[in-house]
């Protein structure tokens, strides 16, 4: 199992340019945990994964790891506990799944050690969770959507940190391949004790897959906690600005959110 | 962890490219023809014999043996200059993360020409410990004047852009260099000896001149090749994988100008050899950088060498330019290549 971890962040303040989007952010990761950040178009939830991730510097606020500033951890030391795949990765032409794969090794590796056991174990061991081994001399153009978002969190696995912060995994997929990636991603919780951050636009999914959710409005953190918390008509209506009835999802007895608009709502 | 999931990869996919080995017995088979063709080769042909009295009997005073003299340093010049520009064509393309990027495609070796005719006309410089000062000031300027144009706007760097920019620069900076030449005729003489000299005007004084930068050059790269595989991924992946791009680019930004300068104060502005030798490997041998960056540098010298050679034959009994050589191989090939890659921003 991972160890656990301490990751804060402190009154964060980020954005681009001169314009902020994230106003004050105070939050504490939930370590082993599945934590799902979640909100309307541009809340500021991608800007707070990458300022989390390290993708984006603050403007203001402290980022922490175990106590320590994120910004003052060598990098390649800070990323071996911490992992990242961004919403829009590229794909070298004509690149193999094994070598994209293999990538995710960098941070392991120094100029003179080259590839070591343990690189070619991680990364065998990265293709069989992700149940792409068979792909492995495949190249990345000759693959599904569903197999490259596969390939890409194998990736961010042979890094074999922690922590791992995705940034809308699921977007793009249909419906089956969003729930084959969160039931990967919830073993990779399970049996490796990982702890996963990550942006889902889905909000049911989010409840069904998340222990924990973070929804953010217009670059405020407004509610935190389990989904059973979060995740009522009250609190959907003040995070999406939407009417919707929230009932008990009959499959995995979560919250469902059903939404209520002008037109296709019955009279009672 | 069971031993059958390891098994089941094979281990040469994930390190070495497949026929690696294969390709690198090819790769020095034909730069032994290659050097052996230099040598031979030309509007005067030498017998084998003469080859051999050249390089091994110096108290052989034959015409034909001063000829193969001659093309020893020649040789192993033109060997030199391709492998700087080989691994340089392949530096800008990973530091730009665009399939089409090379010394002379983003105008690099031009501002370094026009530095060199500006030596010549103000300051009355004429050695190549001086030339290659000059180029390296002018290709690193160009490179961030280029790169900075091709950069402006919403989308980014996208390869096309920093294409136009660099043609743009490019043709601004000829005839920048014509206007200072033309009215000056010492100038003219001596930027002509210079630029048709090319490789033959390799000697052994420029050839020591010239391997401290190839030396240091060809170092950068090769350490910085498992970070620019990073790279490849996107700045966000690389971020993540403990990279520190904005150092990594300009250190290897540095090289691959630092080889470019080199090459071009020495040999006169050759084109298209980075991009050729680069994508001769990457077809080869697939995108590993750590493959694709020092296989560059042996197939750059062949194709320099070669071209070298097919200039002296078709330009019988003088010479054509190697730079005209590379020319006419490699425009076809960009503008194949630029039809086919696909447009990414940084």
């Amino acid at each position: 199992m991972k160890p656990t971890h301490v990751f804060q962040a402190e009154e964060i303040v980020a954005g681009y340019d001169n314009k902020t989007v994230i106003q004050g952010v105070s939050l504490a990761i939930p370590s082993n945990k599945i934590s799902v950040i979640i909100g309307a178009n541009a809340c500021g939830k991608s800007t707070l994964i990458k300022t989390l991730s390290r993708l984006i510097k603050p403007i203001s606020g402290k980022i922490t790891l175990d106590g320590k500033l994120i910004s003052k951890i060598p990098s390649k030391q800070l990323a071996r506990i911490l992992g990242l795949l961004p919403q829009s990765p590229i794909v070298p032409e004509g690149i193999s799944v094994a070598d994209l794969v293999g990538r995710g090794r960098f941070p392991h590796q120094s100029l003179l050690s080259g590839w070591t056991k343990k690189d070619y174990e991680a990364v065998a061991e990265a293709m069989r969770i992700m149940d792409i081994t068979e792909l492995a001399n495949n190249n990345i153009d000759e693959l599904s959507g569903g197999q490259r978002q596969r390939v890409w969190i194998a990736m961010a696995l042979a890094q074999q940190t922690d922590i791992l912060f995705l940034d809308e995994p699921t977007t793009f997929l249909d419906i089956t391949y969003q729930i084959e990636i969160l039931d990967l991603l919830t073993d990779l919780n399970r049996k490796h004790g990982t702890t996963i951050v990550m942006v889902l636009h889905d909000i049911n999914l989010s409840a069904r897959y998340a222990d924990y959710i973070f929804a953010l409005r217009k670059g405020k953190l407004i509610v935190e906690g389990e989904p059973s918390k979060v995740i009522t008509s009250t609190l959907v209506k003040d995070i999406f600005g939407l009417d919707c009835l929230v009932i008990k999802d009959p499959v995995s007895g979560s919250p469902f959110t059903i939404p209520k608009g002008r037109y296709h709502v019955n009279d009672e | 962890m069971n031993s059958s999931s390891i098994s089941k990869i094979k281990k040469p996919s994930l390190n070495t490219p497949r026929n690696f080995t294969l390709v690198l017995i090819i790769c020095f088979i034909l730069l032994g023809v290659c050097v052996f063709a230099s040598l031979v080769l030309g509007s005067r042909l030498v017998g084998l014999n003469e080859v051999i009295d050249g390089l091994f009997h110096s108290n052989i005073d034959s015409y034909e043996a001063n000829v193969v003299r001659k093309r020893i340093s020649r040789t192993v010049f033109s060997l030199l200059c391709g492998a700087a520009l080989g691994v340089s064509g392949a530096l800008m393309q990973a530091v730009t993360r665009n399939p089409i990027a090379d010394p002379s495609i983003l105008g690099v070796n031009t501002g370094a020409t026009l530095f060199i005719v500006c030596g010549i006309a103000f300051l009355n410089i004429s050695t190549a410990n001086e030339y290659i000062w000059l180029a390296l000031a002018g290709s690193a300027i160009t490179a961030v004047f280029v790169f900075g144009i091709g950069s402006m706007g919403r989308s980014g760097a996208t390869p096309i852009k920093l294409v136009l920019a660099g043609a743009a620069t490019s043709a601004a900076l000829s005839s920048l260099v014509l206007a200072i030449m033309i009215p000056r005729s010492h100038v003219m003489d001596e930027f002509r000896f210079w630029q048709v000299g090319s490789v033959g005007s390799g000697n052994w004084s420029s050839i020591t001149t010239f391997i401290p930068f190839l030396i240091i050059g060809i170092l950068i790269a090769i350490i910085s090749a498992p970070a620019l595989n990073a790279l490849a991924l996107g700045d966000d992946v690389a971020t993540g994988l403990g990279v520190r791009t904005g150092i990594l680019r300009l250190f290897a930004a540095f090289s691959a100008v630092l080889l470019c300068g080199a090459a071009t104060a020495l040999a006169g502005p050759i084109g298209f050899v980075g991009l050729l030798s680069t994508h001769v490997m990457r077809l080869i041998l697939g995108p590993d950088l750590r493959f694709v960056i020092p296989m560059s540098a042996i197939s750059g010298a062949i194709i320099l060498t070669i071209s070298d050679v097919v200039g002296r034959l078709i330009g019988s009994p003088g010479e054509l330019e190697v730079g005209v050589v590379t020319a006419f191989i490699g425009a076809p090939i960009l503008i194949i290549l630029a039809m086919r890659s696909k447009v990414s921003s940084l």
